[in-house]
């Protein structure tokens, strides 16, 4: 039969964004592929330069859009290296808190979308309800349902209000119920496991030399976690471990064992909040005002020429990176250069390949349980 | 070109015209609760638009139902910004799309280029490739304000009837938000 | 759990004394830095002239057990003097990250590592002079993640990469004119003097040759 050439092209349901997925089928068995992506560039790393380390925030919030919470800690990490700032202790627990809502938020929005793709619609009316829970928490903090433009360079925007430690508890106890609701339809609903077990196999060592980072090669069976590896904030001061699967086959990890890292990671995260809002120092019902140095340390504003500054951080999707160089604009108002590395970029091209040898239909079943997001990709 | 009107589109304009006067209140009537929108998530007020799908805020009741084929929708919801390299192709959509169509512009980007309009690769907006009916401004626009932009899309095409897109230049367009 | 900076301070130091013993006579300087922010871990900065970057590529990958490649930034200096035109930073990690067996894990606890199994961040500074080809050797075939992200460096940045196989635009269209790399800094952002934009901020005063022109 002869081989042709589809273009899975950038307006498509399953592709999670703005991409276009070439594949080569010989009847129904996927034999090449080719990915391209950059239909959303905007060019954020050029626009930074004329941005000062403030105002730089709110694009990075606009990386990567369903997890934009991350992101900007993120960028305000390596703001900080670059700046020599040292960030006061209750901030960096409301960050940790902050960034673990929004990294439930993130896999609720995957999980959503993943659901559709195999076939559950249900899932994605269930999902999308319970992120709404956590889009109101952090918009308590934040202002905004999506981007927040939260963290600051030496601490935060403001403090957690009154009453928000009670609805947090109280929102992220029924959550982890809804996690067993969760678990209790899928994992032992045939067309789930059929569709994502022995499909999408990729192995450890392969992925880290592509440079795939985060949940997928905790799914292959190792728990490697920038929040240890390379720590941070105060994550070695609450109580969570990474969540880690063993792989069901020597081939490596399977769509299944990435759905259920997540879920897992999921479990963590709140135990993580849980935890974090007890041990907040200053107290989880108190608020201090705007400014506090409780909150928000000073900082600089210019960083000289020669400095540099870069931080890794473990995103939802991977670890992410920005490289930052001091001494734009003359007066080191700007950032010089200004890099972000997407564990996207990396992990799509690499995800592509993973899908020779498997069938059409199991396109979107891979695709989705690396957990795309364009955004941060096409930065 | 884009945007050229040729003159069998010409005659058929006018034989559509025609026709709409005729039919034109009840077809108006009848299709403007239900609209169908193009499938197409480009960055962060695609998520937005998802979530005004959902249960909290049901943008089906309203009758928006999205569609993954140009061929088959009403509506072109444009959410985000548009890069060089997209730009062939929304206007490539655009044009599969059949009459009666509307644009809705969501969210700065599509708007004016968002905070990137300075950028080397996002047009200034997406009305300058296709024209829009509806701006609905926010980064992102809540999903109140989406399903606010469609009750207000409702009103444009009871007013405007179901005129062809390329008719529709001068006719001044609708701000969400504005009185 | 979380890597202690001691792990991390003798971990940075036996990587730059095995560094500096194979290739210091080479004009390759490698140092233990420690970052400024939060917890003040160490890492490896090293850097290294490009006619020797293959070599020293290889002894990272294969001796050292450097297996993940973070990011590659390109940046342009015109201004940096000669001998400082153009740069390229390679940001690496050393991952403790194995095949596994069928139903197995691997549950690391950060504290009980050892040796070569720390995890250690890397940053290789290439310096090259005042020109208008900036080149250096390409690390496709030694670490699979540096593949794309020598791409993007070039498409953005106009670095070359020798040796790299099959480059294309990724994040520009494919037609965009040849030589053009946005983030050189003779390219302006649009509007980029202020006085235009903040004149002008809606645009009422463009002309009508550009009314629906494509900008």
């Amino acid at each position: 039969m002869a081989q042709m050439w589809i273009t899975m092209g950038p307006q498509h349901p399953m592709t999670h964004g703005l991409w276009t997925l070439r594949v080569k089928v010989d009847g129904e068995t996927v034999v090449d592929t080719e990915a391209e992506l950059g239909y959303i560039h905007r060019g954020v790393e050029k626009i930074a330069e004329a941005r000062d380390f403030t105002q730089i925030t709110p694009y990075c919030d606009r990386l990567c859009y369903v997890s934009a919470m991350t992101w900007a800690n993120s960028y305000i990490y390596a703001a900080e290296d670059l700046l020599e700032v040292e960030v006061p202790e209750r901030a960096e627990y409301v960050r940790l808190i902050a960034a673990e809502c929004q990294r439930l938020a993130s896999h609720l929005m995957w999980l959503g979308a993943y659901g559709p793709d195999i076939g559950s619609l249900t899932l994605m009316t269930w999902c999308m309800r319970d992120r709404e829970m956590f889009l109101d928490l952090l918009q308590e903090l934040g202002g905004s349902r999506m981007h927040y433009n939260y963290p600051r360079v030496g601490g935060i925007k403001r403090d957690i209000p009154v009453g928000f430690a009670d609805r947090l508890i109280a929102k992220v106890k029924l959550f982890e119920h809804r996690i067993d609701e969760y678990e209790m339809m899928l994992d032992e609903s045939t067309i789930w496991l059929v569709r994502l077990q022995g499909v999408g196999y990729a192995k450890a060592e392969d992925m880290v030399n592509a440079g795939v980072s985060g949940p997928n090669i905790r799914a292959a069976g190792v728990n490697y976690d920038v929040r240890w590896a390379h720590p941070y904030s105060v994550y070695d001061q609450v109580d969570w471990e990474p969540a880690v699967e063993k792989p069901t086959s020597v081939k490596g990890a399977d769509c299944y064992d990435r759905y259920r890292v997540r879920m897992e990671e999921m479990r963590q995260s709140c135990r993580m909040i849980l935890d974090a809002i007890e041990k907040i120092p200053g107290g989880k019902n108190t608020n201090y005002a705007n400014g506090d140095e409780m909150i928000l340390a000073k900082a600089p504003t210019r960083a000289p020429e020669g400095a540099s500054g870069f931080s890794h951080y473990e995103c939802t999707r991977g670890a992410s990176q920005f490289y930052i160089q001091g001494g734009g604009d003359g007066r080191g108002k700007n950032p010089y250069r200004l890099s972000i590395r997407s564990p996207m970029f990396i992990t799509i091209p690499y995800v592509a390949k993973t899908m020779i040898g498997y069938k059409v239909a199991d396109i979107p079943a891979i695709m989705g349980s690396f957990d795309p997001c364009i955004g941060e990709t096409d930065r | 070109m884009v945007g050229d009107v040729t003159d069998e589109a010409l005659k058929a304009t006018k034989i559509k015209q025609f026709l709409s006067v005729l039919a034109g209140r009840y077809f108006n009537w009848a299709g403007r609760k239900s609209l169908f929108t193009l499938h197409l998530g480009i960055k962060c007020c695609a998520i937005e638009m998802a979530a005004a799908a959902t249960p909290r805020f049901d943008g089906d009741r309203f009758g928006v139902l999205f569609r993954s084929s140009p061929r088959q929708s009403d509506v072109l919801l444009v959410n985000g910004p548009i890069s060089k390299k997209f730009a062939d192709k929304i206007v490539r959509l655009w044009e599969q799309m059949p009459e009666p169509k509307y644009c809705i512009a969501m969210g700065e980007c599509a708007i004016s280029g968002g905070p990137y309009f300075q950028s080397y690769n996002i047009l200034e907006g997406v009305d300058t490739v296709i024209p829009v009916d509806v701006y609905i401004p926010g980064c992102p626009p809540r999903p109140e304000a989406l399903i606010d932009g469609f009750g207000l899309l409702r009103e444009k095409i009871i007013r405007i009837g179901a005129a062809p897109s390329s008719g529709r230049k001068g006719d001044k367009p609708i701000i969400v938000g504005e009185d | 759990m979380r890597i202690t900076n001691e792990q991390a301070d003798t971990a940075a130091q036996a990587a730059v004394e095995v560094i500096t013993g194979r290739f210091g006579g080479a004009n390759v300087t490698a140092s233990v830095e420690h970052h400024a922010n939060a917890l003040k871990m160490a890492f490896v900065r090293v850097h290294v002239p490009p006619q020797h970057w293959t070599a020293l590529a290889k002894h990272l990958r294969f001796d050292l057990g450097v297996n993940y490649c973070s990011m590659v930034t390109g940046t342009h200096y015109p201004e940096g003097g000669a001998d400082r035109g153009w740069e390229v930073v390679y940001h690496f990690m050393r991952q403790p990250v194995e095949d596994q067996a069928p139903h197995t894990n691997t549950v690391h606890i950060a504290e009980a590592l050892k040796g070569d199994a720390i995890p250690l961040e890397f940053e290789i500074v290439i310096t090259l002079p005042q020109g208008d080809t900036p080149s250096v050797p390409s690390v496709q075939n030694i670490w699979v993640g540096a593949d794309w992200n020598e791409k993007e460096t070039w498409d953005l940045v106009g670095i070359q990469f020798d040796g790299h196989e099959n480059m294309h635009r990724v994040l520009n269209p494919h037609d965009s004119p040849d030589g053009f790399h946005p983030l050189q800094k003779q390219h302006k952002i649009r509007y980029h003097d202020f006085n235009e934009m903040y004149d002008d901020a809606q645009g009422f005063g463009r002309k009508p040759t550009d009314e629906g022109r494509v900008k």
